[in-house]
């Protein structure tokens, strides 16, 4: 296991699947989740303004099988287009926990590395991966419709070699997010989407999803469980 | 003895046992064990529904020389199996913790009374149905009026007891007018005998027959709640308690819809209806009561349309779905016909489950409130899918029974070739779809109350006539041909060429209809569905519902996110100018006009002025001695 | 063995007329977006785009759902239009379309519409909701001039039967020439029943965040996009069949198919969204006026 800045890289399991179906059909899914990528853009800064020529007619994404979409929950990549304050890193966070995996974020931007332009503001949260797994960074001030095109494709690749699994890290180390996050917005920090359910609902619970963080939280959480339908005369 | 003098000696012990012993515990039972022995009597007559001979009672009246007699026909039967299961299933609906909860809130004696007001309900209909002329139909038509007014009396609210008032005003208004249509019978035939009317028909002059089907016909539209007497009918039923509004909601109104079939179509006759033009228009009588029909369908459906309260919304509709059944019966054809007299029993199903639905939620919440509700759905899953059901048939979409009765009123009048009526029939039905969206929207989708959280499913008793209406629901709505056995045999009664059918639905040269296989396909379709949704797809978390998207707001239990109140505003910017409330005025403006006139009157009365009373009289006599009117 | 053979006919075409109608689906929403993507100058998507969609939502790890209601409402979408499609003939199957005709049909085609609107009301989301009222609303404006179309060709060719007007049609000519009022009228109507641009208000991204689509994900959005290659499709061949008589063949079908669905779709990038009331209004006056001299001159 090595590490890229923070986020471990787990080395692809070796063991190859004995039905020749299923790796048929991974390598399908996999090709198709690369080539069909659906992109929320949260326009906290000035990047917002490169994506418009990025997605028209002079460069065109749609070419590449990416499209804006609206709400969190129909999108793919999340697009963090500027500086992050710490008001706005709130609804990033229930943003990108509401969006469904597998899911990848992209810091645009050098604001988004390491604060760029914002270092000295009290109010700005400078190094986005320490509160959200970022699959890429495309730095800049700001990048042009190349660069940002050049870093979907990136992503592209990655996701097509089986590479984009950011996403599990937040699952697997939620607590380190968890902390981080509190850290910024004090104990009682709390989203309305239950990401250790999800963890433990869809098997993808690591070993440092609970911690300390993460027993703070439980203290004061509102309760999240689903209503349940049932019959009761 | 005939079964008929059964069913009246049934209903006279019936109602007697309930009057002695109306405050003591376990009445209900008593009360359902008789609806289901009088259901029994029913079906031991079924031969009508199937061609059978016309069943007279052995025992009848007379009065200063006129027969009165009872006897049942297939169109009579048809009503009645409808009138007491409706009967049924509305004492079943409060025979349990319905009733005990109605006692704790008001006491054993009010609870009674509400079962004596069901059971005078049915019974007076029944003598109504069961009527061999004209006077004994008046005598039923003042019964079922004074009955209905009894049911809708019981509730103390201000609200309720005002409507009910204005009912029995209507109501007597009506019978005045039936009553002045008997008179003007009288004076032509000498006779109250149908058929010694139905002969005489066939030789009075056109404007008589106006005249005559004017008076008659304001008498049964007031009943049916027909444009322009529309007013009354949404309110009163509305704000009558559950089990009475579900009785009155699924068949009470209809008994102007049996009337206007004896009377109009059956005595007056059909060729009078098509043969009689209005002066000065391309229109006969039968275009004018169908388009009578069709603004029912459409003014009453979007009126309920802007209703906030699930019980008024309802209501309206059963205004409106009655315009259906007229509209069906004034095509005259053989298919229209059927359509309407089938809707009849379609929406008696459909409007009873709903009416116990909002009884359930009531219950339950205390409230149908659309502004008070939502997302009920997880508490009252049971309750949900009665609803769905049934609002798939009043909306008439398939698979459920209203779809049957609907396509057949919208083939016949396609046959007929009748543009204005098909898109007027439509125009309802659309309007139909958006109500009932909002009516499930409003009280089971969307965002569940805090104060909700704890709301359990309706009680055992209230569920089983649901369920129950929703199965009939759907099995008539694949097999239509059940129901339709009666309808064919009740045309048959009415003079009219029977529709021909199989059990899957209408058989065609040109575009028939088979319920049997549309509803295989469905569930064909709906099964591959399933598939492609369940095996293709992961598995999906269930989240709660504050995980939910908001522009990256959080929510929470102190700030409400649902969308019920002016649910439809995109049109309502354009058509809410349109609801002026013409006909509130027109009826504030008669009744200003009436109290005017009875305060002059009564002025003239009590007046002080005795001199300028002697002299009106002396004028008034002098006027009348010296040759008066003639 | 009539029956026999009649009944594995039917079999085989419950099987294949779905099929082929979300394939041909899938080719018209590449149309479409190919279409746009020329008017605005671009290149657009790649030919398996479609499917590469698809294929990615209904392979998401994780995906909501906001209660059983949710998921009904998405099998009612997908299967509604599953058994909507063989009741539309195509050359060679009939299906079961003389079970119902097109009255039938143009009921059938609300049950997906309505088992949608219940799976968006329990995502408890008002802008879903919202999407919904306007949606149904939308309905009540262009179903309307549709009807009255519907009307109109139905006492043309006195028959509601979609298989009695196609072999009508193929043996005199088609019915864009005989009621050419009434065919532009279905047109318009056309345009309001594919939901897309002018008349897309109850998607209306930057209003109501795509309205009843708000809270779909994985699966429940990939059931969406199936539903929306049917809808193409039914459109079409409902058009086809009520004015350009059919297909004798599978090549003239396509051709037809492929060239009515066309123009709605060139039209919709042309214009801005209308507002809901303008919608009413512009499907209350316009079609609703050209049908109704149209249906004059039928009688």
């Amino acid at each position: 296991m090595s590490k890229l800045g923070n986020i471990p890289v787990q080395a692809k399991s070796e063991k190859k699947r004995t039905n020749p179906l299923a790796r048929v059909f991974d390598e399908l899914i996999q090709f198709c989740q690369s080539r069909s990528m659906f992109m929320l853009h949260y326009c906290t800064g000035c990047g917002a303004i490169e994506l418009p020529p990025a997605m028209t007619s002079r460069f065109d994404m749609e070419r590449l099988g990416i499209q804006p979409m609206v709400t969190p929950r129909q999108a793919d990549i999340l697009l963090v287009t500027g500086y992050v304050s710490v008001k706005t890193l709130k609804r990033v966070i229930l943003t990108y926990e509401q969006m469904q995996s597998p899911k990848y974020v992209i810091g645009i931007c050098s604001c988004t590395v390491n604060g760029g332009m914002y270092w000295q503001s009290y109010a700005t949260a400078k190094v986005l991966n320490e509160y959200l797994p970022v699959d890429v960074y495309i730095a800049g001030c700001m990048p042009r419709p190349e660069a940002v095109i050049m870093g979907l494709r990136r992503l592209m690749s990655n996701i097509e070699n089986g590479k984009g699994n950011a996403w599990k890290d937040y699952y697997e180390r939620y607590d380190y997010y968890l902390g981080n996050q509190q850290h910024l917005f004090g104990d009682d920090w709390q989203t309305p989407v239950d990401v250790i359910g999800e963890a433990k609902f869809y098997d993808l619970e690591g070993e440092e999803t609970y911690g300390e963080h993460t027993r703070t939280l439980e203290q004061h959480q509102e309760p999240l469980e689903a209503a349940v339908m049932r019959v009761k005369l | 003895m005939s079964v008929l003098d059964e069913v009246f000696i049934l209903c006279a012990l019936g109602a007697l046992v309930l009057f002695v012993f109306h405050r003591i515990r376990g009445i209900e039972k008593l009360a359902v064990v008789f609806y289901a022995a009088l259901l029994y009597l029913l079906i031991k007559m079924s031969g009508l529904g199937y061609g059978g001979e016309v069943i007279y009672s052995s025992f009848s009246l007379n009065i200063l020389g006129e027969t009165l007699q009872w006897r049942f026909d297939a169109v009579s039967w048809f009503f009645a199996i409808i009138t007491v299961a409706s009967g049924l299933f509305s004492a079943v609906f409060m025979s349990g913790k319905w009733g005990e909860s109605y006692r704790e809130k008001t006491s054993n004696a009010a609870y009674g009374t509400l079962q004596i007001a069901l059971l005078l309900n049915v019974n007076s209909m029944l003598i109504l149905l069961a009527s061999g002329d004209l006077l004994s139909l008046f005598i039923g038509w003042e019964l079922v009026s004074w009955a209905s007014f009894m049911m809708m009396a019981l509730n103390p609210d201000k609200q309720a007891r005002q409507a009910a008032i204005k009912y029995i005003v209507y109501a007597m208004a009506g019978a005045m007018a039936f009553l002045a249509a008997m008179a003007y019978v009288y004076g032509i035939t000498g006779s109250l005998q149908y058929a010694e009317l139905a002969q005489a028909s066939a030789a009075l002059s056109n404007g008589q027959i106006i005249l005559l089907s004017l008076l008659f016909f304001t008498g049964f539209a007031i009943k049916m709640g027909l444009i322009p007497f529309h007013l009354w009918q949404a309110v009163a039923y509305a704000e009558t308690p559950a089990p009475g509004a579900v009785f009155l909601g699924a068949i009470s109104a209809r008994m102007g819809l049996y009337a206007i079939i004896v009377v109009l179509i059956q005595l007056i006759g059909l060729g009078h209806l098509q043969q009689i033009h209005i002066p000065f228009t391309f229109w006969n009588l039968q275009t004018v009561l169908a388009w009578v029909g069709a603004l029912t369908t459409i003014i009453p459906t979007y009126i309920a349309l802007k209703q906030n309260d699930a019980r008024h919304l309802l209501a309206w509709h059963g205004v409106g779905q009655g315009g259906y059944m007229l509209l069906g019966l004034m095509t005259l054809n053989s298919l229209g016909s059927a359509g309407g007299l089938l809707h009849v029993f379609n929406y008696a199903t459909y409007q009873a489950a709903l009416f116990m639905t909002i009884g359930a939620v009531i219950y339950r919440t205390g409230t149908a409130n659309f502004d008070k509700l939502g997302g009920l759905v997880t508490q009252m899953p049971l309750t949900f899918m009665v609803m769905v059901f049934s609002i798939i048939g009043l909306a008439g979409l398939p698979p459920m029974n209203g779809f049957v009765s609907k396509w057949m009123v919208y083939r016949s009048l396609l046959l007929d070739g009748e543009p204005l009526l098909f898109v007027a029939a439509v125009i309802g039905t659309l309007g139909t779809i958006l109500s009932v969206y909002k009516l499930v929207h409003n009280t089971f989708l969307g965002q569940l109350r805090v104060e909700h959280q704890n709301v359990r499913e309706a009680p055992l008793s209230l569920l089983i006539p649901m369920l129950v209406l929703a199965a009939i629901m759907f099995v008539t709505g694949m097999m239509p041909g059940l129901v339709l056995d009666w309808v064919a045999s009740a045309q048959l009664a009415m003079g009219l060429v029977p529709v021909t059918y199989n059990l899957g639905g209408i058989v065609l040269a040109s575009g028939g209809l088979d319920m049997i296989w549309i509803t295989l396909i469905l569930f064909y379709g709906l099964g591959v569905g399933a598939i492609i949704f369940y095996l293709l797809g992961g598995r999906a978390k269930r989240v709660h519902q504050y995980d939910n998207y908001a522009g990256g707001h959080f929510l929470t239990s102190r700030v409400r996110y649902h969308y019920s109140h002016n649910f439809y505003a995109g049109l309502m910017h354009l058509i809410g100018g349109w609801y002026r409330g013409s006909f509130k005025k027109l009826e504030q403006a008669i009744v200003s006009l009436v109290s005017l006139l009875s305060q002059l009157s009564e002025n003239m009365y009590r007046s002080a002025q005795p001199a300028m009373m002697v002299i009106i009289v002396v004028v008034l006599s002098l006027w009348s001695i010296s040759g008066g009117i003639n | 063995m009539a029956s026999f053979n009649s009944i594995s006919e039917l079999l085989a075409q419950l099987l294949f007329m779905p099929m082929l109608a979300f394939l041909l689906g899938l080719v018209m929403v590449l149309m479409y977006r190919k279409i746009a993507a020329r008017l605005q100058r671009r290149i657009g998507p790649p030919f398996f785009q479609p499917v590469y969609d698809i294929v990615k939502l209904y392979s998401k790890d994780t995906q909501i759902s906001h209660g059983l209601i949710h998921d009904i409402g998405i099998v009612v979408a997908v299967g509604g239009y599953v058994a909507a499609v063989i009741l539309l003939p195509v050359p060679g199957m009939d299906g079961i379309a003389d079970k119902g005709g097109i009255i039938t049909l143009s009921y059938f085609l609300m049950i997906p519409s309505l088992g949608m609107a219940l799976g968006v009301g329990q995502c408890a989301n008002p802008n879903g909701s919202i999407g919904i009222s306007r949606a149904l609303t939308a309905m009540l404006a262009y179903d309307i001039p549709f009807i009255i179309v519907v009307f109109g060709v139905a006492l043309h060719y006195q028959s509601t039967s979609l298989v009695g007007m196609i072999d009508y049609q193929q043996a005199h000519q088609w019915g864009i020439f005989e009621m050419p009022l009434l065919a532009a009228a279905g047109l318009f109507a056309l345009q309001g029943m594919m939901g897309k641009h002018p008349f897309e208000i109850y998607v209306a991204p930057a209003e109501i965040a795509t309205g009843p689509m708000v809270e779909m994900s994985g699966k429940f959005m990939g059931g969406l996009f199936v539903m929306q290659s049917f809808q193409f499709y039914v459109a079409s061949v409902l058009y086809t069949s009520l004015f350009l008589g059919g297909g004798a063949n599978w090549f003239e079908f396509l051709l037809k198919i492929f060239f009515v669905v066309e123009i709605p779709m060139s039209i919709s990038f042309l214009f801005p969204r209308y507002r809901t009331e303008d919608m009413v209004r512009i499907m209350w006056k316009w079609p609703v006026m050209l049908a109704l001299i149209g249906i004059a001159f039928v009688i």
